[in-house]
């Protein structure tokens, strides 16, 4: 089901399987640079990419919009603002997309197999 | 939409409350008092009732900063895409946005941008500070979204059905009628491999920063939150 019953609002595991994030969900663990709309820029480690490309990322070395550079321990950006993230050279796209895929899908099927073991799941993420 | 006025603190969904803390707008500092992250919007009011609320929305970017050379204090930073005036009021604001490039939808080429410091005096404190505002900011995504609004058709990818049609994976058993065909090794590696996954996902999706008290209903494991609506923050699965 890709849609939820009470809106037009897709479920974000649908967001998540039919965009880019779940590649961008693939960076967890990785250092990276994002480049913010506003021109600044941040490069850490990514801690998380949600739904909304929302990313949070630590150990960051960001530079803003002038130049000036600032070390930051924890730094989340909020998905509206951010421009570009780039991927690292060494990983590969398509694997690790399918690898994403792979996770939350199997995710589903234990679900199905299992349903007292599962946390609670909210209303639409079924 | 930041006017330093007399205003009450929010009582409602207030995730964390943060009192001895100081507040510097675009360097400007405006004395000691208490931060309130809230689920609807970020506030901030001093000793003498004086305060500043933020929408999520304009937030840009929060994080925490403890490189001295940068600023001498440990703080939370907070930048927000909007030009904050604490003598305006509504009207001038208003007219000041009609002449920014800094609109709701599309790119911000000359980007107004506000920097707000919060120093709380205990440093301990910014931790939570900021995961209470990653939980918060999640409950707003970008209304303007195209992306999260379209119609995603296709079928939900299945990934033992991508799996099978390679070939180089193992033929392994899928369904109620396989699991009958497994030996005694074969069920015990299944019970081990499911647990494995059990812990795994339980790991894997335990986002640094969100309530894992699942005392709402209807709260997914790793969500940020819940909407009105029901709906949960941005979780991937469960």
């Amino acid at each position: 089901m890709s849609t939820c019953p009470s809106d037009s609002r897709p479920t974000l595991r649908t967001i998540v399987e039919n965009s880019l994030v779940v590649l961008l969900q693939g960076l967890h663990g990785q250092v990276t640079t994002v480049d913010l709309r506003d021109e600044s820029t941040a490069r850490g480690r990514v801690v998380n990419v949600d739904a909304y490309m929302n990313v949070r990322l630590a150990d960051v070395l960001f530079r803003d919009r002038r130049g000036r550079v600032s070390r930051l321990e924890d730094l989340f950006i909020t998905g509206r603002n951010v421009r570009y993230v780039h991927i690292p050279d060494n990983l590969d796209i398509t694997d690790t997309i399918e690898k994403q895929l792979g996770k939350i899908s199997r995710m589903r099927n234990y679900e199905t197999k299992n349903p007292q073991s599962q946390p609670k799941t909210c209303k639409i993420c079924t | 939409m930041v006017v330093l006025k007399s205003v009450s603190p929010p009582t409602d969904g207030v995730r964390h409350e943060q009192a001895e803390t100081s507040a510097i707008l675009d360097g400007k500092g405006l004395g000691c008092g208490t931060l309130y992250v809230a689920e609807t919007r970020l506030s901030w009011f001093d000793g003498t009732g004086m305060g500043f609320s933020l929408e999520y929305p304009t937030i840009g970017l929060h994080a925490i900063s403890r490189d001295l050379g940068t600023y001498p204090q440990e703080h939370l930073y907070v930048m927000v895409n909007a030009k904050l005036n604490g003598e305006e009021n509504a009207e001038d604001e208003e007219d000041e946005d009609a002449s920014d490039d800094d609109g709701g939808a599309g790119d911000d080429e000359e980007g107004v941008i506000s920097e707000i410091r919060f120093v709380p005096s205990d440093k301990a404190a910014l931790e939570p500070m900021f995961s209470a505002m990653c939980e918060c900011q999640a409950l707003h995504p970008d209304p303007d979204d195209e992306d999260s609004e379209n119609d995603f058709e296709g079928e939900e990818y299945d990934v033992e059905e991508a799996e099978h049609g390679r070939g180089d994976i193992p033929s392994f058993y899928t369904c109620e009628e396989g699991l009958s065909s497994l030996n005694s090794e074969g069920e015990a590696t299944l019970s081990r491999l499911e647990g494995m996954l059990a812990r795994s996902v339980a790991q894997q999706f335990h986002m640094a920063g969100v309530r894992t008290d699942n005392t709402g209903d209807g709260l997914c494991g790793p969500c940020v939150g819940v909407w009105s609506d029901g709906l949960c923050g941005p979780c991937v699965g469960v």
